[in-house]
């Protein structure tokens, strides 16, 4: 297991952890921020910005999450298509079997890439 | 709970929320809360909250608080198979740009055949937009997507915005 690094803020916590081929972002609780813009957008921008050169992979876990308002899906949107349109690789993980999660994480589809690199995945 | 057509009782929630944006999780659970109770399944339950806490999120960005006019009044009834939100907020001059915005998003979402053509669009939309912008807009559009809700809202002469959200229960 690699470096962990754990943020959180009002009732959202995310881990990163940084390993050998991969750079997990996890997702935790629930995410009722006001500007997702101040706090999420950051990790993510910073995660991104670590692993393209070192060639890893981003996986944004989203299984663990109970809550989303809309603002918080903003920079997942704009870290996904900055990720399609250069060089970086991301996977997204949701839970499928709920519901919630897979009406609105399955709709990120439309970032998919055929090579692979862009990938939304729900499992149960 | 409210009266229903011959007798029955009809689950319903008021809540008054104070502009505070910690308010919006003891929205999120409290009508959790109410939703369960009334015999909603979890995935109806995560919907409606959503419906809810979008609106109320929506209420407390752009109300326009003073005056004894602090809060955003929620009301959350069942009626049959039809579950009904409306969340109600004082506007000002400066709410104007805000209700005109809504208006535009309410006409151009049913401008779509289906609420998730509207979503997609949307999504593409933010994905071009610069990284400093921090408006999503996505709130109302995922109403009508992953709640399946019809919108509608009015004003009334004492400038309180009421925005409503029907459902038909699964």
């Amino acid at each position: 297991m690699g470096k962990v690094q754990t943020f959180t803020n009002n009732q959202l916590t995310i881990d990163v952890a940084d390993e050998e081929r991969t750079i997990t972002v996890h997702f935790l609780g629930k995410s009722i921020l006001r500007d997702p813009n101040e706090f999420v957008m950051p990790i993510l921008l910073r995660t991104l910005g670590e692993a393209i050169p070192a060639r890893k992979r981003i996986v944004m876990n989203f299984r663990d999450l109970a809550y989303m308002n809309s603002s918080t899906l903003t920079p997942v949107i704009k870290i996904l298509e900055r990720a399609r349109v250069g060089e970086g690789q991301v996977t997204v993980e949701y839970r499928k079997s709920l519901k919630w999660q897979d009406i609105s994480f399955s709709a990120l589809v439309i970032f998919q890439t055929p090579d692979g690199r862009i990938v939304i995945e729900g499992t149960d | 709970m409210g009266e229903g057509g011959e007798g029955r009782v009809s689950p319903e929630l008021e809540l008054r929320v104070t502009s505070d944006w910690s308010e919006v999780g003891r929205v999120n659970q409290e009508v959790s809360g109410f939703l369960s109770a009334s015999g909603l399944s979890p995935e109806g339950v995560d919907k409606y909250t959503m419906v809810v806490c979008e609106l109320v999120e929506n209420g407390i960005k752009y109300g326009h608080f003073g005056g004894g006019r602090d809060t955003v009044n929620v009301r959350v009834w069942i009626s049959g198979t039809t579950i009904s939100v409306l969340v109600s907020n004082p506007v000002g001059n400066y709410t104007q740009t805000y209700l005109s915005e809504l208006d535009r998003t309410i006409q151009w979402v049913r401008g779509f055949q289906a609420p998730f053509e509207a979503y997609i669009a949307r999504m593409k939309a933010i994905s071009r937009e610069p990284l400093d912008i921090d408006k999503s807009g996505l709130g109302l559009v995922r109403i009508t997507y992953e709640g399946q809700a019809l919108l509608d809202f009015y004003l009334d002469e004492n400038d309180t915005l009421s925005v409503s959200a029907v459902s038909n229960l699964e």
